[in-house]
């Protein structure tokens, strides 16, 4: 059968086995020095990576390395800046999420995009609905048949007549699946598609991947946890800061070379800080039993003045949640004490006039006012303080302010009165560092703290925040990314499912002590 | 602090010009002198049509006409700002005119002790806008449409099929005299309500809250402003301008009746003006200026239509138009999309500059 038989997309010729009377011809993609720049900042230089059929490649390097990049310039979602897309020998040019469908090639994506309020069949035929006989009809029956075959393929047990809204993220994930092959797609790539699921929701999408692998699919998988990327995975390719920095073939790959190669010798070379707290340094925040049903259970800890104090915790654990019911944005039963005054009935106004603030972990929709300028921007949570003349403002004493914070954190900006959004993402940081810094905090937690800021930002916030404890302010750092927590926290508490399984003192910091703790393990 | 200190330098781009020129460019991009400019020019090109149309009375007209509207413009502005709309303007308006209109008529009452009425009657009114979309979570849009009808309503309920046609000769003098030659007393009460809210937003906090909440309101919430209060007051202040504008409309009309404002869908004029002044329905943006210039610029393109033998019927067709070229330009300024790209480019390269655009730093 040719390629263009390939490409029939009419499921009525989708019989009990859905692969039935469709030839898949394997692919071989490939990307040749591809180039993909944001704004300026390289997210992938002159990649290099090919795919080959019957095998799971998986993608792995460290948050900002060019993972994502690469997979959506493959689907046709973001067009190289330059370099060559290259399937089964033929070039592929003007890619788009359409023309890469009809090539074969679809992204399950991080975040299912299903429509919400249309029900799992429709999602899965979406843009190539089943006509019937009337002119503008739709054939409901044809659907239904096929479709329950679809979903058998792919190991879902669902009511095809259920809103895609009440599926879950796991059988979302598996309806994306069930639509790739529907689109007769045997170019499959997974961007994390792991993170939101349980284990046991993962293994069932490991089993759909081997069996699409044995099948002669193109397979391409990414994933932070490196336990299931070795246990899966076929090829390893590591990128670190937009390259292609090592790959690995089968069974060549251990945990260790993993590591060294996504972290390279730039962060290794960064050693963690050795700081002695004083004995009697005052507790700064005290929390006990903090409880939110569902989310989690009898978090108690408290930090000391000048301490970094770190959470570590897979997404889902329960981190953030805590850090946003201390400042307010969810309830939660249990006590908390700031600077040894109690805390309850907590909203951000009151967290900020007591002393506590927090960084929220998604800037662009929690923290910046994009289109207001820097210096606005800066001086947001302070606003009630600031100096005045009357009912009315002094810019100028505002301003002022502004830039002595902006200064203190190292912004980098044309001018104060720049739209914020004028910024790169590290200086949007760093701004949002000096905004908090200006309330004065007694307490400060810091979510994600160096999320979507390229490496040399990564250093100076490391830095900005060493200078904050310093300075005897207690910090709670919320970080996915192990390594920062080993260089500068003090103390770690490790979360897993909602509850506190763990804490490590000083040089007991370590990576694999982390890492075993964040999935339940005892950290032995 | 640890790191190499970084001076925040606010140096000139390199090789931009700053002065001359460059910077009048610069300032005419602004909506306010724009509005201006293009106010001038209807102004003279219908004066070059019709010699009578730049009489002096004419002017001091143009200009009283169109402060009702300008003043509910600016209170228009103040919800846009925080991404609300105001649908029921027009019957706060309305009620406002023909509560202190039957004072005036029945007991020749002077204007003075009734803007505490009118601007109360506005408060109230909006105030109940403000609970409902804030604390109800009712979209502005649904809420005010209801209110719209509600107070329309009430507005009916009020006035019967009474009319206010008798009023005080001093109401006249007010709405349409002069207090300098083609100042009219009515453009002081526009321009000082510009002026007012123009330091609110500019220099309070509650001003820095409108915009912080309109840009975004999870944030501004995160930043310790106290959300809900100042989104009802927006509209309560929104309410309180519909009703100073219902005074200053039964001032210069010297009329009011039970479908005052909403007959001449004033709700939807003060949004248009509101928007061509520089506010977007997505909130963050604009300021009042804007909005006081383009009430006048509407009503002199209004007027010039009138002037120039153009039929009635064209006349809300126009304005359609200068709403739809408003907020094409505010797209092309703020996305920026160039005119060619908007309607010139194949989809695809369009797509790609807005990737290029909004995903800036965002590899991850």
């Amino acid at each position: 059968m040719s390629v263009a038989l390939r490409r029939t997309r009419n499921p009525a010729t989708a019989q009990a086995d859905p692969f039935e009377g469709t030839e898949y011809v394997p692919a071989r993609y490939e990307t040749r020095a591809v180039t993909k720049s944001f704004g300026g900042a390289n997210a992938l230089t002159r990649a290099s990576v090919t795919f080959a059929p019957g095998e799971i490649h998986t993608l792995v390097g460290e948050n900002g390395a060019g993972k994502s990049t690469l997979v959506k310039v493959m689907a046709g979602i973001h067009p190289p800046d330059s370099g060559e897309l290259v399937l089964n020998s033929e070039r592929l040019r003007g890619l788009t999420p359409r023309t890469a469908i009809q090539h074969g090639i679809y992204l399950v994506p991080q975040e299912p995009t299903l429509m919400a309020t249309l029900s799992a069949l429709e999602n899965l035929f979406v843009g190539i609905i089943p006509r019937g006989r009337l002119p503008f009809s739709v054939d409901w029956k044809q659907m239904e048949r096929s479709a329950s075959a679809f979903f058998e393929q792919v190991g879902l047990e669902i009511d095809p007549h259920a809103p895609a809204s009440s599926l879950s993220v796991a059988q979302s994930q598996l309806v994306e699946c069930a639509r790739a092959l529907v689109h007769r797609c045997n170019v499959l790539f997974f961007d994390e598609p792991t993170s939101p699921l349980t284990a046991r929701e993962a293994d069932v999408l490991f089993e759909l991947m081997r069996r699409l692998r044995d099948r002669d699919f193109t397979l391409g998988f990414i994933s932070h946890r490196l336990e299931e990327v070795l246990a899966i995975s076929d090829r390893i390719t590591v990128l670190r800061d937009s390259n292609v920095v090592a790959e690995f073939d089968p069974g060549e790959a251990t945990r260790d070379k993993l590591v060294s190669a996504m972290v390279g010798h730039e962060i290794a070379q960064r050693k963690r800080r050795q700081r002695m707290l004083a004995a009697d340094a005052p507790t700064v925040l005290e929390v006990k039993d903090l409880t939110a049903p569902g989310q989690f259970t009898h978090i108690s800890f408290s930090v000391r003045k000048g301490e970094v104090l770190g959470f570590a915790g897979l997404v889902g654990s329960g981190r953030t949640e805590v850090a946003e019911s201390l400042y307010g944005l969810r309830p939660a039963s249990g006590s908390v004490v700031v600077a040894g005054k109690p805390y309850a009935k907590r909203a951000p106004a009151k967290s900020i006039e007591s002393g506590l603030i927090y960084l929220p972990e998604d800037r662009g929709r929690n923290g910046v006012f994009a289109d207001v300028e820097l210096a606005r921007n800066i001086t947001a949570a302070v606003v009630p303080t600031l100096p005045r003349v009357g009912p009315l403002l002094r810019p100028a004493a505002e301003i002022a302010m502004a830039e002595g914070a902006a200064v203190r954190t190292h912004v980098i900006a044309q001018s104060l009165q720049a739209q914020i959004k004028s910024l790169s993402g590290g200086n949007q940081q760093r701004a949002m560092f000096s905004r908090w810094l200006l309330a004065e905090p007694i307490v400060a937690l810091f979510d994600e703290p160096t999320r979507g800021v390229d490496v040399g930002a990564k250093e100076d916030i490391y830095g900005i925040i060493e200078g904050i404890s310093d300075s005897g302010i207690g910090v709670v750092m919320i970080c996915s990314e192990l390594e920062e927590l080993v260089l500068t926290c003090d103390r770690v508490i490790a979360l897993y499912e909602g509850h506190i399984v763990g804490e490590v003192l000083g040089d007991e910091i370590t990576l694999e002590r982390l890492g075993s703790l964040i999935v339940g393990g005892h950290g032995k | 602090m640890t790191g190499v200190a970084q001076p925040l330098a606010p140096t000139a781009a390199p090789g931009r010009p700053q002065g001359g020129l460059f910077a009048f460019g610069r300032f005419m991009r602004r909506r306010e002198p724009l509005l201006v400019v293009l106010s001038l020019a209807v102004f003279f090109f219908t004066y070059a049509l019709e010699p009578s149309f730049g009489q002096r009375g004419n002017i001091s007209f143009l200009l009283a006409d169109s402060m009702p509207l300008a003043v509910l413009a600016i209170g228009q502005t103040i919800v846009c700002l925080v991404r609300g709309i105001d649908l029921s303007v027009a019957p706060i308006l309305g009620i406002s005119c023909v509560s202190a209109g039957f004072y005036a008529q029945d007991y020749g009452t002077s204007i003075w002790p009734l803007i505490p009425l009118g601007v109360g009657i506005g408060f109230g009114l909006g105030l109940l806008n403000g609970l409902f979309v804030t604390y109800a979570r009712i979209p502005p849009i649904v809420t005010t449409l209801g209110t719209l009808g509600i107070y329309g309503g009430l507005q009916e309920l009020i006035c019967g099929s009474s009319e206010i046609n008798v009023v005080p000769p001093t109401y006249h003098t007010l709405g349409n005299g002069d207090f300098l030659p083609d100042v009219p007393y009515l453009l002081i009460v526009g321009v000082v309500v510009m002026v007012v809210m123009a330091f609110a937003l500019w220099k309070t906090p509650w001003g820095r809250a409108l915009y912080a909440i309109g840009n975004n309101i999870d944030a501004a919430f995160r930043a310790g402003i106290r959300v809900n209060l100042v989104l009802v007051s927006a509209y309560a202040v929104c309410g309180m301008l519909a009703g100073l504008a219902g005074l200053a409309w039964l001032v210069h009309i010297d009329y009011a009746s039970s479908v005052t404002g909403s007959a001449e869908s004033l709700q939807l004029w003060s949004i248009a003006a509101a928007m061509v002044g520089g506010v977007t329905l997505t909130g963050g943006k604009g300021g009042v200026i804007g909005a006081l210039l383009a009430a006048i610029f509407l009503d002199v393109c209004t007027n010039a239509t009138l002037v120039a033998g153009i039929p009635v019927i064209w006349n809300s067709a126009s304005v359609g138009v200068l709403l739809i070229i408003a907020i094409l330009i505010d797209y092309v300024q703020s996305g920026g999309y160039s005119l060619r790209q908007m309607f010139g480019g194949p989809l695809r390269a369009r797509l790609a500059a807005e990737r290029g655009g909004t995903s800036a730093g965002g590899a991850k």
